[in-house]
C-alpha cells in the first residue's frame, strides 16, 4: 500500500503539454546549458571583452581546435592524448605498488599501524605539492608528470584496498570453509568479487586526484600535454584560448564521468539492485576516525 | 575502535555474578592494553623508519638540495615563524579561504537543499556540480586569474567555484536521506513545523553539514594556495612558488609542511572535536 | 475514552497505470474502554486506515470523527519500529511530544517510563537500549501524552517471541489501568485474540468483512485452549472468505 506513488493525471491541452516537456528532467539539462550561454553573452556586454571573450569567439576557437587548426605547438588531440598516456602509465604504477601494500595493511594489524599516519598524510597532501616536488626532482620531461600521477594516486589505492580487505564478508568465508571450497576458488569467487567495488573506488578517486596533479605537473615540470597548453594560452593572453580549453577540460570530465565511470560502475555492480549501484565513498574517512 | 558496551547497571544481578563480571572486565582491559601497546610500538617504529630513511637518503644518497635533512627543514620553519613572515602569508591565505569558503558554504548549502528536493533542479545543476568536482583546479585558477587579474579577488572566486560543489554534494545526500518515518511520527503527534525542523531536521542534517565543512574546507585551502602560486602577491602559495623558482627544496618543504600541519590540525582536530560534541548520541561516538 | 465513527470511508491511490482502492467504503464505530484489533492479510488497507486516523494521510471520500465528549480526541501512536529520535535521550523523546513541558509533565513522563520498567533509562540515548526496550519507550511515549485514543501499528512484529509476549502482557496491564480506547493493527491472529475485546477483519481491496466480539474473560493465556479455539474460528472465517472470492 505504502509503495504506491501519487501522480496527477496528465492533462491533454497543448499548453499543458509544453509545460510537461519543460518539466522533464532532460530539458532541465538543456536549459542549464542555454542559460549559461545567455548569462555569458550578457556578461560580455558589460565587462570588457579582453577579460571575458564572447561565446561566439570561444566556440570558433573550439571548432578550430577540433579540426586540429591551432597556433599552439600541440593540437587538441596531441595534448590530451599525451596527458592520458602519462595518466595511464602513472596509474598502472600506482596500482602495482599500492595493491600489495593495501593488501598487507588490510590483513596485518602491525603493517596497518606502521603505515597508517603516512598514508593519511599522503591522502590529504595537495597534488600541487607532488607536482612541484616532482618538478624539482626530475626537471622537465615525461618523468615528473608520471611520478606526480603515481604519488597522487597511490595512497587512494592503498587505503581503499586495505578497507576492501577488511570488508570481505566473514560469513561467506566461513561458508566456503564449511563446504571445503579450495583456497583458489575462495579467492576467485569470494575475496576478489568483494574487493571489486573497492578497486573501483580506488580507480575513481585515484584518477580524479591524479588528473588534477598531472595538469599541474605539466605546467611546471614539462613542455607538453593538456595542462601545459592551457598555460600556453594564459601566457599568450588569449582569453578565448583559456576559456575554450577550460571548456574542453570540463567536457572531458563529464565524458569520463558519464561514459567511462558510469558504464564501469554499472558493470562492476551488475549483481546489485539497480538502485544501489553507486560507488562506495572514498575510504579516506574511515581510518581517520579510528585514530581519534 | 570502541563499541558501545554501555549497558545499564543491572540492579538484580547477584554478588557472585558481578564478581564474574569484574573478572571478565579485567581480562578485557588487559587485552585492550596489550593491543594498545602493540599499536603504539608499530606506529612509532613507522615514524622512526620513515624519518630514518629520509635522514639516511639526505646524508648518504643524494645532495641536500634534492632531499634536505629533516633538521634543516625544522630550522627553516623556525626561522619563518621567528621572523614573523609566517603571519603575513598565513594571514593572506587564511583570509582568502575564510571569505571564499563562507560564501561557498552558504551558497552550496542552499543549492544542496534545492537539488535534494527537486529532480528538475538536480538535472539543471547536475552537470556543473560534477564538472567542478572533477575538473582540475588549475583550470579555474587560470580562468579567475584571467578575469580578475592580480589581487585577492581571483583566489576568492576560485575557492568559491571549486568548494561549492563539495558542500552541495554532501548536503544533497543528507536531504535525500531524510528520515520520513520520524517526520510522520512527529506529524502524528501534531508537532509544529518549527518543532519538526528543530528536533528532527537539524539534528539529522548536522553530520552532513559537518562533513560538508570538512570536505569543502579541505578543497578550499588547496585551491587557495594553487591560485596564489599562479597570481598571488602574498600568501603560502606565493612563497611556495618563490622557493620553487629558486630551487630551494628546504624552503619549499618548510612552507608546505607548516601550512599542511596547520590545515590538518584544523580539519582533523578542531572540526572533529566539534563534530563529536554534536554527535554524542551516535552509538559509535558515545564511547 | 474516545469515540471513533467512520462512515463510508474511502481511500484511492492513483498509480502509473491503474487505480488502487486501499479502503473500500469502510464504516464502523469504536467507543469507550474498548481494545479493537484490525486484522487481515498484507495489502488489506490496515496501515492506510491508521494513517488516515492519525492525520498523516487524508481520505478520498467519506466521513471520519474522532471525539472525546464534545471535543476533538487526543491521540497516541505506537509504530512498528519504535521511531525514537536517535539524537535525543529517552526522556527528551517523551518530552518532544508534549505540549507543555513543566515539572508536572516531567513527573508524568517518568511515571510512564517506570510503568514500562524503563525508569532508570531517562538519560540514555535510544541506541543504548535493546530493541524491546526501545519499543517499550515508544509505548511509554504514547501513554505519556494521556491520549483518549491509542493507535498501534503492529508494535510487536519486529520483536522476538519472548520479548513480544512480555510486552503484550505489559500493554494489557497498562490498558486495564488507564482505561484507554485502543485501535490495534496486526497480522498476528493470536495476538489479536489475546488482547482484544473486538476484532475487525479486513480483506484484500480494503473491505471490512466481519466484526467479531471477543468475550473471553481477561487475563487470557495465549497458550490456552480457549484462545486456540477462538483463533481457529477466525482463521476459518478468513478461509471461507477466500473460497467466496475465488
Amino acid at each position: 500500500m505504502s509503495a504506491t506513488t501519487l501522480r496527477r493525471p496528465a492533462l491533454p491541452s497543448s499548453g499543458a503539454k509544453l509545460v510537461n516537456v519543460l518539466k522533464a528532467n532532460r530539458s532541465a539539462r538543456i536549459m542549464s546549458w542555454i542559460s549559461l550561454l545567455v548569462a555569458w553573452q550578457l556578461a560580455t556586454l558589460v565587462i570588457p571583452s579582453e577579460l571575458i571573450p564572447p561565446p561566439a569567439q570561444v566556440l570558433e576557437f573550439m571548432w578550430n581546435e577540433v579540426r586540429a587548426v591551432t597556433v599552439a605547438p600541440e593540437t587538441l588531440y596531441m595534448s590530451f592524448g599525451l596527458s592520458f598516456e602519462r595518466l595511464g602509465v602513472g596509474l598502472a604504477i600506482a596500482f602495482a605498488i599500492g595493491t600489495p601494500i593495501g593488501l598487507a595493511m588490510g590483513m596485518y594489524k602491525p603493517v596497518e599501524h606502521f603505515l597508517h599516519d603516512f598514508v593519511v598524510v599522503g591522502l590529504a597532501m595537495p597534488s600541487l605539492v607532488w607536482a612541484l616536488v616532482a618538478g624539482m626532482w626530475f626537471g622537465f620531461g615525461n618523468l615528473a608528470p608520471v611520478i606526480t600521477v603515481t604519488l597522487a594516486a597511490v595512497t587512494f589505492v592503498v587505503i581503499n584496498i586495505a578497507e576492501g580487505v577488511r570488508n570481505v564478508p566473514k560469513e561467506l568465508l566461513d561458508m566456503s570453509a564449511a563446504y571445503g571450497v579450495s583456497r583458489w576458488r575462495t579467492i576467485r569467487h569470494v575475496i576478489f568479487p568483494s574487493l571489486m567495488p573497492f578497486f573501483f573506488a580506488a580507480l575513481r578517486y585515484g584518477f580524479a586526484n591524479a588528473w588534477k596533479g598531472l595538469v599541474l605537473a605539466e605546467v611546471w615540470a614539462s613542455t607538453s600535454g593538456a595542462g601545459w597548453v592551457i598555460k600556453f594560452w594564459y601566457d599568450a593572453h588569449r582569453s578565448q584560448g583559456i576559456v575554450g580549453y577550460a571548456l574542453f577540460f570540463i567536457l572531458v570530465a563529464i565524458l569520463i564521468e558519464r561514459l567511462v565511470f558510469g558504464r564501469l560502475s554499472n558493470y562492476v555492480f551488475r549483481w546489485r539492485a539497480t538502485t544501489s549501484r553507486e560507488i562506495p565513498e572514498p575510504a579516506s574517512e574511515a581510518p581517520a576516525k579510528e585514530g581519534a | 575502535m570502541a563499541t558501545n558496551a554501555v549497558e545499564s547497571p543491572d540492579a538484580s544481578s547477584s554478588p557472585q555474578e558481578s564478581d564474574e563480571k569484574a573478572q571478565l572486565n579485567a581480562q578485557l582491559r588487559q587485552q585492550q592494553r596489550a593491543e594498545r601497546r602493540s599499536r603504539w610500538f608499530w606506529r612509532i617504529s613507522g615514524y622512526v623508519f620513515f624519518f630514518g630513511l629520509w635522514q639516511f637518503a639526505s646524508s648518504f644518497l643524494v645532495a641536500d638540495f634534492i632531499v634536505p635533512p629533516p633538521l634543516a627543514i625544522l630550522e627553516k620553519m623556525r626561522d619563518i615563524i621567528v621572523s614573523g613572515e609566517v603571519w603575513v602569508h598565513f594571514g593572506a591565505t587564511l583570509s582568502t579561504i575564510a571569505i571564499g569558503f563562507t560564501v561557498a558554504y552558504v551558497l552550496g548549502a542552499a543549492l544542496g537543499m534545492l537539488i535534494g528536493r527537486s529532480r528538475w533542479w538536480e538535472s539543471f545543476f547536475g552537470d556543473w556540480v560534477m564538472a567542478t568536482l572533477t575538473t582540475p583546479g588549475l583550470v579555474f585558477a587560470l580562468l579567475t586569474a584571467m578575469v580578475f587579474g592580480l589581487g585577492q579577488l581571483g583566489p576568492i572566486v576560485a575557492v568559491i567555484i571549486t568548494s561549492i560543489s563539495y558542500v552541495t554534494v554532501n548536503v544533497v545526500e543528507g536531504v535525500k536521506a531524510m528520515p520520513e518515518d520520524l517526520v510522520s511520527m512527529a506529524r502524528a503527534y501534531r508537532r509544529s513545523r518549527w518543532q519538526i525542523v528543530r528536533h528532527v531536521f537539524i539534528p539529522f542534517l548536522a553530520p552532513f553539514f559537518f562533513t560538508a565543512v570538512r570536505y569543502g574546507f579541505s578543497i578550499a585551502w588547496k585551491i587557495a594556495t594553487l591560485t596564489e602560486v599562479i597570481v598571488g602577491t602574498a600568501g603560502i602559495g606565493f612563497m611556495m612558488r618563490r622557493e620553487f623558482q629558486s630551487f630551494s627544496m628546504t624552503g619549499f618543504l618548510a612552507w608546505v609542511l607548516l601550512f599542511f600541519a596547520f590545515a590538518l590540525f584544523l580539519e582533523r582536530v578542531v572540526l572533529q572535536r566539534q563534530m563529536k560534541r554534536v554527535l554524542k548520541w551516535r552509538p559509535e561516538v558515545a564511547k | 475514552m474516545a469515540t471513533i465513527r467512520l462512515e463510508k470511508l474511502r481511500k484511492e491511490f492513483i498509480t502509473d497505470d491503474s487505480k488502487v482502492v486501499a479502503l473500500n467504503d469502510v464504516s464502523f464505530e469504536v467507543s469507550g474502554q474498548e481494545f479493537v484489533s484490525v486484522i487481515g492479510p498484507s495489502g488489506c488497507g490496515k496501515s492506510t486506515l491508521l494513517n488516515i486516523l492519525s492525520g498523516i494521510e487524508t481520505a478520498t471520500s467519506g466521513k471520519l470523527e474522532i471525539t472525546e465528549g464534545e471535543r476533538q480526541a487526543r491521540l497516541g501512536y505506537v509504530f512498528q519500529a519504535a521511531r525514537l529520535l536517535p539524537w535525543r535521550t529517552v526522556m527528551d523523546n517523551l518530552l518532544f511530544v508534549q505540549d507543555v513541558r513543566d515539572k508536572e509533565t516531567r513527573e508524568r513522563c517518568q511515571r510512564y517510563l517506570e510503568m514500562v520498567e524503563l525508569g532508570h533509562t531517562g538519560k540514555q540515548y535510544p541506541s543504548q537500549l535493546s530493541g524491546g526496550m526501545q519499543q517499550r519507550a515508544g509505548i511509554a511515549r504514547a501513554f505519556s501524552t494521556e491520549p483518549d485514543l491509542l493507535l498501534m501499528d503492529e508494535p510487536f512484529s519486529h520483536l522476538d517471541a519472548i520479548t513480544g509476549r512480555s510486552l503484550r502482557r505489559e500493554l494489557h496491564e497498562l490498558w486495564t489501568r488507564t482505561k484507554k480506547t485502543v485501535l490495534f493493527v496486526t497480522h498476528d491472529v493470536t495476538e489479536a485474540v489475546e488482547l482484544s475485546t473486538r476484532i475487525l477483519m479486513f480483506a484484500k481491496g480494503g473491505h471490512l468483512v466481519e466484526e467479531v466480539t471477543m468475550d473471553l474473560p481477561f487475563p487470557r493465556d495465549a497458550t490456552s485452549d480457549e484462545v486456540a479455539l477462538a483463533r481457529a474460528d477466525i482463521m476459518r472465517r478468513f478461509e471461507a472468505l477466500d473460497l467466496v472470492a475465488t
